[in-house]
C-alpha cells in the first residue's frame, strides 16, 4: 500500500548507520533526514496485508498502542496519539522526552487528526487500535503513508517483534530479548524452591472497578510470570474469558486464603497503587494469612506490552520474591 | 409469594367489608409486610456472592471478627443490608408521597427533577471539580436534588397557587434541561462519565455506613413530615375545593410534602445513585392491598419498598455468581413482571 512514496525517502548508507547508532543509544536527534537518496523498501506482514515499508523508515508516526512499544525500542517518533497520564508518569526519563518532542495526532480512543498527521509527512505509520476504528480511518492512514496495523490480540513478544521489524530497530529488540531470557533464567534458578511449591495469585483492582470490587489478574504482567518463569498462578479455563475480566466483590477477598501468597500491583515507589487502595484497607484484606504474615507482595508492573517495562517488572518481582524467607515457601 | 396474598386478602376487603375488619386486615398484613422484610434483612445478611457457613456469620455477628470472611460479614454485608433499608424505606415513601401529591398514579419520585438534580449535581463535582470518591460526592448529589426540587417548587407555585399540573411540569422541563447540561459534560469529559457509570446504575454494595448515618436525621425529619401531612393528603385527593372546605391549607400541605420528599429520594439518591422503579411500583402495590388511606399506603410503602430493594439485592448477588448486578437493574427486572402480572389482575387504582 506504499502509493504515494516520497521521492527523497531513503538514506546514504552511512546516515542510516549513524542514525540507527544514535537511535541506539538514545541521544541522537532523530529525523534529520538531510541527504537521502532513493532507497528500497522492506516487505512486513501485518494485520492489514503485506506491507511494503521504507527499508530506513525515519519519520514515524505511531497511533493507538504503538506509541509507547516503538519507544521503548529506542524509535522516536514524529507523531503519537495521547497516552494516559498514568502511562505516562511510570515512562523512563528519555522515553518521556520521546514521547513528548513528539507532535501528538490523535487521543487514545482511536480518534486521529488526518490532516494534522499527513503535515507530518510520515513514512511510516504503526497502528494498534480497536478494529472499529481501524474500519473508519484505516484506508485513509494508508493513502497517508505505509500503515502497518496490528490486531488488539497480538501477543507482546510478536508485537515488539514486529514493531521492531517494521521500524528497523532489531538491534535494540535483540539487545532486550536477550536482557529478558537472561532475567527469567535468573529468578527461575534463584528461586527454582518456591517457584515449584507456592501457590501464587495476582490480584488487581483499576480505576475503572466499580467501587467495592477487584479481580483477579491473569492477564497482564502475571501471565509473564506464569508463562515465562513457571508461577503456579489461577488461570481461566480455556475458550473462557480471563478471570480479569470478572470484577470480584469485596466480600470475596477470604477466598485468597487459599493461595499461599498473594501479588498485588504497587507504584514505582512500592506503595499499593492507587486504585487498589480500597482494597488494602478493608478488614477482609488485613486479616488475610498471606498479609498477616509476609507473603503479601507489591510488585510494580509499568507495562507489559514491551521488553522495557516487563524487564522493569521482572526486577520487581525479583526483589518481592528475595523477601520471602526460602522456608515460606511451604 | 406474600405479596400476591396480600392483595387478595385485601382487595375485596377494600371495595365491599364494614371498616373495623378492614381496619384489622390492613394491620394484619402490615405484620406479615413487616415480617417479610425482617426474614429479607436476614436473608441479606446470609445470601452472597461467597457462600459463608451459617456459624461464621454468627459468630462474626456476636464476637470480635478474626478471619476475613467474618470481617466480610460485618464490613460488607452486614452495611448493605443497612444502606437497603434506609434507602428502600426512602424511596418507597417519596413514591407514595409524589403520588399522592400529584394525584396521578404514574408519578415517581423522578418527576420533580431529584434524580435530574443529583445526577448533575455529581456529573459537576466528577467532572469539573475532580471529586471522586462516593463519600464525596454524596454531598453533591443530596445538595442537588434538594436544591432542583426547590427550583420547581417555586418555579411550579403561581400566583394561584401551586397546581400538581404546573409543579410536574415544572419538574420534567427543570429535568430535561439538567439532563441537556449533564449530557454535554458528560460528552465533554469522558473520564467523567466513566466515574459515574457505576453511580448512575444505581447500587447499595460498597456504600460504607459512614454514608449513610449522617443522611438519616434528614428521613427521620422527612418521616414526620410525611405522616404530618398524610391527613391533608387525604383530602387533597378529592380535589383542592373540598380539600379547601374541610380546612385543609393546601399550599403549606404541597410545601411541606413536597421538602418531605425531596430529602427522602434526594437522600436515597445520594446514598445509593439513582434506582428508580422501587418509588413508582410500591406506593402502587400499596395502594392496591389498602385502599386510598395515605397513612396505610405510607405505612405499607415504607415496608414493601426496602423489601423489594433486598429481593433484587440478593438477587443481584447470586445471578452472576461470583460476579454481581446493581441493585437498580436488578429492580425493574424483579419489579416489573410483578407490577405487570398485578395489573392485569386488578383494576387499577386511580387517585
Amino acid at each position: 500500500m506504499s502509493s504515494t512514496p516520497r521521492a527523497r525517502r531513503g538514506t546514504a548508507l552511512a546516515a542510516a548507520l549513524m542514525s540507527a547508532s544514535l537511535v541506539l543509544t538514545a541521544c541522537g536527534s532523530g529525523g534529520d533526514d538531510s541527504g537521502d537518496k532513493a532507497a528500497g523498501t522492506r516487505s512486513v506482514k501485518a494485520e492489514n496485508g503485506t506491507i511494503k515499508v521504507p527499508a530506513d523508515p525515519r519519520r514515524i508516526v505511531t497511533i493507538g498502542n504503538t506509541n509507547l512499544p516503538f519507544i521503548d525500542l529506542g524509535g522516536k517518533p514524529v507523531g503519537v496519539t495521547e497516552v494516559s497520564d498514568s502511562e505516562l508518569d511510570v515512562l523512563p526519563a528519555k522515553q518521556k522526552a520521546a514521547y513528548e518532542a513528539a507532535e501528538v495526532v490523535g487521543s487514545n480512543g482511536g480518534e486521529v487528526d488526518l490532516e494534522k498527521l499527513a503535515g507530518l509527512k510520515p513514512d511510516l505509520i504503526l497502528v494498534q487500535f480497536h478494529s472499529k476504528d481501524w474500519d473508519k480511518v484505516g484506508k485513509r492512514l494508508e493513502s497517508i503513508a505505509p500503515t502497518v496495523s496490528w490486531g488488539l490480540d497480538t501477543e507482546w513478544k510478536a508485537f515488539a517483534g514486529e514493531i521492531a521489524e517494521a521500524a528497523d530497530l532489531t538491534d535494540a529488540l535483540s539487545r532486550q530479548t536477550a536482557d529478558f531470557k537472561k532475567k527469567v533464567a535468573k529468578i527461575q534458578k534463584a528461586y527454582r524452591k518456591t517457584i515449584d511449591d507456592t501457590s501464587f495469585v495476582d490480584v488487581s483492582r483499576g480505576d475503572w472497578s466499580d467501587p467495592g470490587t477487584f479481580y483477579i489478574a491473569d492477564i497482564g504482567c502475571s501471565e509473564i510470570a506464569r508463562d515465562d518463569i513457571g508461577f503456579d498462578l489461577p488461570e481461566a479455563a480455556k475458550g473462557k474469558d480471563p478471570l480479569a475480566y470478572e470484577s470480584l466483590p469485596f466480600e470475596q477477598i477470604g477466598e485468597l486464603s487459599k493461595y499461599d501468597v498473594i501479588t498485588y500491583p504497587v507504584d514505582a515507589g512500592g506503595r499499593p497503587a492507587e486504585p487498589f487502595v480500597p482494597v488494602t484497607k478493608t478488614n477482609s484484606w488485613k486479616s488475610l494469612p498471606a498479609v498477616n504474615s509476609g507473603r503479601a507482595l507489591g510488585v510494580f508492573c509499568p507495562g507489559n506490552n514491551s521488553y522495557g517495562p516487563v524487564l522493569r517488572y521482572l526486577d520487581s518481582l525479583d526483589r518481592a520474591l528475595a523477601t520471602l524467607a526460602p522456608d515460606d515457601a511451604n | 409469594m406474600k405479596l400476591m396474598d396480600a392483595t387478595e386478602a385485601a382487595a375485596p376487603t377494600a371495595e365491599r367489608q364494614p371498616p373495623v375488619p378492614r381496619r384489622r386486615r390492613r394491620a394484619i398484613g402490615l405484620v406479615g409486610a413487616l415480617a417479610t422484610l425482617i426474614v429479607l434483612m436476614v436473608l441479606s445478611v446470609m445470601i452472597g456472592s461467597k457462600a459463608i457457613p451459617v456459624p461464621v456469620i454468627w459468630d462474626a455477628l456476636l464476637n470480635p471478627p478474626s478471619s476475613p470472611d467474618q470481617f466480610a460479614i460485618r464490613d460488607f454485608r452486614l452495611p448493605r443490608t443497612i444502606v437497603g433499608l434506609a434507602v428502600g424505606v426512602a424511596l418507597g415513601l417519596s413514591g407514595a408521597l409524589i403520588q399522592a401529591l400529584t394525584r396521578n398514579p404514574l408519578a415517581d419520585p423522578g418527576i420533580l427533577g431529584v434524580h435530574a438534580g443529583a445526577s448533575f449535581a455529581v456529573t459537576v463535582a466528577v467532572g469539573l471539580l475532580g471529586v471522586r470518591s462516593a463519600q464525596g460526592y454524596m454531598w453533591f448529589a443530596f445538595a442537588g436534588a434538594l436544591i432542583v426540587t426547590l427550583l420547581v417548587l417555586a418555579l411550579g407555585t403561581t400566583r394561584k397557587g401551586s397546581s400538581p399540573v404546573v409543579l410536574v411540569l415544572a419538574g420534567v422541563c427543570v429535568g430535561a434541561v439538567l439532563g441537556g447540561a449533564r449530557e454535554a459534560l458528560q460528552l465533554a469529559d469522558p473520564d467523567a462519565f466513566d466515574a459515574m457509570r457505576y453511580w448512575n446504575a444505581g447500587t447499595i454494595a460498597g456504600r460504607p455506613l459512614d454514608v449513610v448515618w449522617p443522611i438519616l436525621p434528614f428521613f427521620a425529619v422527612a418521616l414526620v413530615l410525611a405522616f404530618a401531612v398524610s391527613g391533608p393528603l387525604n383530602a387533597l385527593a378529592l380535589g383542592d375545593e373540598l380539600a379547601v372546605a374541610q380546612g385543609v391549607r393546601v399550599a403549606r400541605t404541597r410545601v411541606l410534602a413536597v421538602i418531605a420528599l425531596a430529602l427522602l429520594a434526594g437522600g436515597a439518591t445520594a446514598i445509593a445513585g439513582p434506582i428508580a422503579f422501587v418509588g413508582l411500583m410500591v406506593p402502587h402495590v400499596a395502594r392496591w392491598i389498602v385502599g386510598p388511606d395515605q397513612r396505610w399506603i405510607f405505612g405499607y410503602s415504607i415496608l414493601l419498598a426496602p423489601s423489594l430493594l433486598l429481593v433484587s439485592d440478593i438477587l443481584g448477588r447470586v445471578v452472576l455468581r461470583p460476579g454481581e448486578i446493581p441493585v437498580g437493574i436488578v429492580t425493574a427486572f424483579v419489579g416489573a413482571p410483578v407490577l405487570v402480572a398485578l395489573v392485569r389482575r386488578k383494576k387499577a387504582s386511580g387517585l
